[in-house]
């Protein structure tokens, strides 16, 4: 080994105690840095699942300009194929069509604007889990023409339960005044505010005939195999429909406020990255330069040997980088130990679920760490602990032989 | 036979200011002095005259306010830091009062420092410390750290550790203060046998009478002057 290198190792065994507490800060610096984005990448995660599971899937398609102003005049004729040629393209799960439109909703004693969806019940259970989310009666079934599905906000605002009848009011594609009664067979509580206080869900079959639409529909929603995949598929997506006629969007693009907000997430992250950062980089900071002003007279010593002073600075960064080697060691063990373990039995946060809910968050968060982030977790904590020895290290190049030995 | 003059001193002045008050204090005052290679030199002089300023000077640690030190042929004024680094590397020897020797680098390791920073590769040199740590009934201490040492100890192990650079000067300040008479007296007599056996010069400060009796040529130093 190279003397620098044994001083400078040495030097850290020297004062066994001060470095295990600086490799320990480093460490569990590190270690809650992983922990911190893997939890909240989870959550994020559980987040879009969750949001795209409960009715917007993954991709839409739509007649161009749809998104930006719905109207019935934007409908697509004869989906089917569409829909089989999107099935057999690989890493998509499911696609249905649907009929998406305004309507207004009226018992005998109040009424409301609603959002009408009209939806193929057995299709639709493929992509979305609001059928799960029944809490009174059952979700619509193939036939139920003449059945009516509604959030529960919307089920209290117009004061009606299950078998009773809710009128809905739109204008046909023809332009004509459209009106139907429907028995409500379901109320769904999504915890979500806009779908419990605004949806009503018919079938597909009963939306066209109610709004005149013949065998048109609205939209088709696609359901890839994993969220990492919904970028890719909307390029082939894309290339299998002619892109002057169609718009193809993902859930980022029709819900531009979801997504902004993961984004706060990860500035969050990166702001609590940087306070660590701090952290750390003060802890080593401060082994680095105690050991440097106690060893004065050593330094002067070995300058006045002639000891160049670049090897003095190599002596000292390698110090700190044993420290951060050991450190980062540590961390990324202890790190990754708890993000498996908590990655298996999840963190349960029922305490607060309530809140959390209605950010389509569960109750259980379940950590995922991307092989990424770690290895540039590791390499900044790295990083920043061989820079920060560099205020220490050059300070002991510099010092004046003569003063050095006389400070004892 | 007159031998060359491997130090050469001209009206070598050294002032300090200090640094608050500004008063200037005279360290040394015009000294003009030969040294004779292989000489064996004694600065002595009481507490504050100079010696270690002088000393300091003569090693390229320090530089003088005004006149000129030359080593050889080298005139020390010219040379930049790094090219006094070098000069001390390879031409001069260092002891000091005390506490001389890296702490966490045992005996043998201190040793060899200077060699090793000369880029004498670590084999060759080995066995001939090894030689020297045993005539110096230092052998058995050979992996010991600075701590486990007496004073005296850590002294003979920081005289090997200058001559095995092979060096043309050693200079030692005090290099007996803090140990006893009789163990002072020993390593003033290792050094002249160094001295002796290796041609190198030797420069030594001191204010011990029993020390200045060995030396071969006696400066004494009175405020900054020789007297
Ligand atoms: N850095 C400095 N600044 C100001 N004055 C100094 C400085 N270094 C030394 N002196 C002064 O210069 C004079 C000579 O000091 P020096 O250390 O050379 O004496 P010395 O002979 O080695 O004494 P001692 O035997 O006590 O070691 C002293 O009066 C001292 O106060
Ligand atoms: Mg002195």
């Amino acid at each position: 080994m190279n003397t620098f290198t044994k001083i400078g190792w040495r030097n850290i065994t020297r004062n066994i105690y001060r470095s295990s507490i600086t490799i320990a800060a480093v460490a569990v610096g590190l270690a809650s840095l992983i922990f911190l984005k893997s939890f909240i990448d989870g959550a994020d995660r559980q987040m879009v699942e969750n949001y795209t599971d409960l009715l917007i899937g993954h991709i839409q398609i739509h007649k161009a300009g749809f998104q930006k102003n719905m109207g019935l005049e934007k409908s697509i004729s004869g989906p089917e194929a569409l829909i089989s040629s999107f099935k057999s393209t690989p890493g998509i799960r499911y696609a249905v069509a649907r009929i998406k439109d305004f309507a207004l909703a009226s018992s005998p004693e109040s009424s409301s604007g609603i959002m009408l969806f009209g939806i193929d019940p057995t299709a639709e259970t493929k992509i979305s889990i609001l059928h799960k989310r029944i809490r009174q009666g059952r979700f619509l079934e193939k036939d139920d023409d003449d059945k009516i599905v509604i959030g529960r906000s919307l089920a209290d605002h117009l004061k009606v339960a299950t078998g009773d009848k809710v009128v809905l009011m739109s204008q046909g594609a023809d332009g004509s005044m459209a009106a139907a009664a429907y028995e409500v067979c379901g109320i769904v509580e999504a915890g979500a505010e806009e779908i419990d206080k605004g949806l009503a869900l018919i079938t597909l079959k009963a939306a066209q005939e109610l709004l005149v639409m013949g065998n048109k529909v609205s939209e088709i929603v696609v359901k890839a195999d994993s969220l990492e995949k919904i970028d890719d598929i909307k390029e082939i997506l894309k290339s299998k429909v002619n892109t002057n006629k169609f718009e193809v969007l993902t859930w980022k693009e029709i819900s531009p406020m979801t997504y902004q907000w993961l984004q706060f997430d990860q500035v969050f992250t990166g702001l609590i990255l940087f306070i660590v950062l701090l952290v750390v980089a003060a802890g080593i900071l401060n082994t680095v330069l105690m050991g440097v002003l106690e060893r004065t007279r050593e330094f002067g010593i070995m300058l006045a040997l002639g000891t160049k002073p670049s090897q003095i600075t190599k002596m000292v960064t390698m110090e700190s980088l044993f420290l951060g080697l050991f450190g980062v060691l540590i961390g990324s063990v202890a790190g990754l130990g708890l993000v498996i373990f908590f990655g298996k039995i999840g963190i349960n946060l029922s305490a607060i679920s309530s809140a959390l809910n209605s950010f389509y968050i569960g109750s259980v968060i379940y950590p995922r760490l991307d092989a990424m982030s770690f290895c540039l977790y590791a390499a900044i904590v790295l990083l920043v602990s061989m820079l920060v020895s560099i205020f220490p290290a050059k300070k002991a190049s510099r010092l004046s032989p003569i003063e050095a030995i006389r400070h004892i | 036979m007159q031998r060359p003059y491997i130090i050469t001193i001209n009206n070598l002045s050294k002032v300090y200011t200090e640094k608050y008050s500004n008063i200037q204090y005279k360290a040394l005052d015009n000294i003009n002095l030969n040294i004779e290679e292989g000489d064996f030199t004694a600065i002595a002089g009481p507490s504050g005259s100079g010696k270690t300023t002088l000393l300091n000077i003569i090693g390229a640690l320090d530089k003088p306010t005004s006149g000129e030190v030359m080593i050889e042929n080298t005139p020390l004024s010219t040379l930049t830091a790094t090219e006094s680094a070098q000069l001390r590397l390879k031409n001069i020897g260092f002891v000091f009062q005390a506490y001389n020797l890296i702490p966490t680098l045992n005996s043998l390791e201190n040793a060899e420092y200077v060699a090793l920073l000369q880029g004498v590769p670590q084999n060759r040199r080995r066995n001939e410390i090894l030689q020297i740590l045993k005539e110096l009934r230092l052998d058995n201490l050979a992996n010991r750290k600075p701590s486990e040492l007496s004073a005296g100890q850590q002294q003979r192990v920081a005289v090997v550790r200058a001559i095995l650079g092979r060096p043309k000067i050693v200079l030692a300040d005090e290099p007996t203060a803090n140990l006893d008479s009789k163990t002072g007296a020993e390593l003033i007599e290792l050094m002249k046998t160094m001295s002796q056996n290796l041609g190198i010069t030797f420069i030594f400060a001191t204010h011990d009478k029993m020390v200045m009796e060995k030396a071969k040529t006696l400066i004494q130093l009175h405020d900054g002057k020789i007297i």
